[in-house]
């Protein structure tokens, strides 16, 4: 959140106006592009979910909140709207960057496809878990964020695909076999159940919010900086690389502290409540599947 | 005066068709100067909820409500009009039986002639009159003989999976997992019930070629919604359980495969994150300060 003209002007006689030196990890586009998937995906969870887990209350619930079966079906198609256009503008945009990069961006330290150390790391992490070595250093992206990112792209593919099938039923059953309507449901059905397990629990909502390095909350998809010290605990590969390259001033920013500060803290607490809710929510939906 | 005797004439025009209209056919009635009042003395008395008549071989309850009588679609007719062959004065269980019977199979052919000779050559009406089936549904059973409403209102097409249900749990329950079902249970009375395909009067075996659902009638039973359905189209499964090989391999293997893959990354995320959360507690990660 860098300050603007505006908020110079209004802060010139400030009392405390503190800065701090930030490390910018995530440009605009990064945090629109959560944005939209954070909007779009809720909106699909709490109107696609209550199909899935029918005869619970909470799908009832779920469901007047929107206005009813039907109202939540126009929702549901808004946000898988929303769903291919962040996916198509993101796709494009990384088919840009690696072509720009020629290539170097899938196979550099920071890159955000699997390699030979994302293997290493994850050995080293349950070592360290049993108190068997050192927690491993981390580049740009650990291996737990390269499989939220990959999961929500390839998933998306899957999951839009046959969401489209039964969104248009006529147009694709002019090729295919009627037998393909009963597989969309299935696999959207459950592609969605591993979706929500991987978003609300396992890997997002985890990493996000109850990790240790950022219990109870890392807000930096929102603000796009964090404080140069955390990042350089929490990422010390990557931070190292810059000094050796000398490109460390490219990400640092000065971020003005103000009340906005705090103010947009309370939107970031709001967040985590949020997505405290749909955790346990989630939790019984699998439970539910269990014992169902 | 000529446009007051116009209006005067109108109005009585009118009333004389009104009457006639608001008249039910007296043909059928056998009230012999009584009234509904006097039938209602006593079978309206809350004491009659506990006593009843033994109608071939069910046991039927005395006890009539009158104001959901009232407020019913036969709300205006005689109790004679389908009790047929009342004769005033006290009755006992002897002579009242013949009256019973014919108000539950035939009295409701008096003026649904059309209907009534379609359920006769159904499937179920093929059972009651062939097979002289005690418990294969007669007219009242799915269209409440006390509390008649309008097939096509909302609160009776939500009863509709129900009735099916007391013979068809198994297809009711395959139905409520399928697209119309979904929507139906959490309250969309719009979409295909049971008898939106099946037929409500004319009921067939699938194998009939003059059922609704047989390979011949369809297609044109999903165009009556889904305009331009082509065979691959019909070609979908209402009543396939996913979960059961037997009920389509095809559809159960990939619900095989998805339960698989959930088990899986659930199972991983769960040891993964519980590990995290344990070496966090256990090293007193989550005490350290956090600088946002």
């Amino acid at each position: 959140m860098a300050s603007t003209g505006e908020a110079i002007t209004a802060e010139a006689t400030p009392t405390q106006a503190r800065t701090r030196i930030e490390y910018r990890r995530f440009n605009v586009f990064h945090r629109w592009m959560h944005f939209l998937v954070f909007v779009s995906f809720t909106v699909l969870v709490f109107t696609g979910m209550p199909l899935k887990y029918k005869t619970t209350e909470w799908a009832r619930w779920s469901m007047d909140l929107f206005g009813g079966v039907t109202a939540a079906g126009v929702y549901h198609r808004i946000a898988a709207l929303i769903t291919v256009f962040y996916w198509t503008l993101e796709f494009t945009f990384m088919v840009v960057m690696v072509l720009r990069s020629r290539g170097k961006l899938l196979k550099g330290p920071g890159t955000m496809m699997f390699g030979k150390k994302d293997l290493e790391d994850m050995i080293g992490m349950f070592a360290w878990f049993f108190g068997k070595g050192p927690k491993p250093q981390f580049d740009r992206y650990t291996y737990w964020e390269k499989f939220d990112y990959m999961s929500l792209m390839a998933g998306t593919v899957i999951i839009g695909m046959t969401g489209f099938i039964m969104w248009f039923p006529l147009w694709f059953t002019k090729v295919l076999p009627g037998v393909f309507l009963n597989i969309a449901l299935v696999i959207h059905s459950n592609e969605a159940l591993l979706a929500m397990g991987v978003i609300f629990i396992f890997v997002h909502f985890f990493s996000a919010h109850a990790r240790p390095e950022s219990f109870p909350l890392d807000k930096v998809i929102f603000t796009g900086s964090l404080p140069v010290e955390h990042y350089k605990a929490e990422r010390p590969l990557e931070y190292a690389r810059r000094v050796r390259e000398g490109t460390l001033d490219e990400v640092l920013v000065e971020k003005r502290i103000t009340w906005r500060t705090y103010a947009a803290d309370v939107l970031w607490w709001t967040i985590t409540a949020f997505a405290g809710f749909c955790a346990i929510l989630m939790t019984a939906f699998i439970i539910w599947s269990v014992f169902d | 005066m000529a446009i007051a005797l116009g209006v005067l004439g109108a109005a009585l025009w009118l009333g004389i068709a009104g009457a006639a209209a608001a008249s039910p056919s007296t043909a059928q009635s056998a009230l012999n100067g009584r009234s509904n009042d006097d039938c209602f003395r006593c079978h309206g008395r809350q004491n009659m909820r506990s006593r009843t008549i033994n109608v071939d071989g069910e046991q039927k309850s005395l006890f009539v409500d009158r104001t959901v009588y009232d407020a019913s679609r036969h709300g205006k007719l005689d109790c004679t009009s389908c009790h047929i062959g009342f004769k005033p004065g006290l009755h006992g269980a002897g002579e009242t039986q013949a009256w019973l019977v014919t108000a539950k199979l035939t009295a409701c052919a008096n003026c649904h002639a059309d209907v009534f000779s379609m359920y006769q050559s159904s499937f179920h009406g093929n059972l009651v009159f062939a097979e002289s089936s005690g418990q294969a549904p007669v007219c009242a059973d799915c269209h409440v003989a006390h509390n008649i409403t309008p097939p096509d209102s909302p609160a009776f097409r939500a009863s509709i999976d129900s009735l099916c249900a007391r013979c068809h749990a198994d297809q009711l329950k395959t139905y409520l997992d399928s697209y119309h079902g979904k929507a139906f249970y959490l309250g969309d009375v719009k979409t295909a019930v049971c008898t939106d395909c099946h037929g409500g009067h004319k009921i067939l075996a699938p194998s009939n070629t003059q059922s609704k659902v047989s390979k011949q009638n369809l297609v044109a039973t999903c165009a009556q919604c889904h305009p331009g359905a082509n065979e691959n189209f019909a070609g979908f499964m209402v009543h396939v359980n996913p979960q059961s090989p037997r009920s389509s391999f095809v559809v159960w293997t990939f619900y095989a495969l998805y339960i698989m893959l959930i088990a899986v990354v659930f199972t991983f995320g769960f040891v993964h994150t519980a590990l995290y959360i344990y070496r966090g507690f256990k090293d007193g990660l989550y005490r350290r300060s956090h600088h946002g």
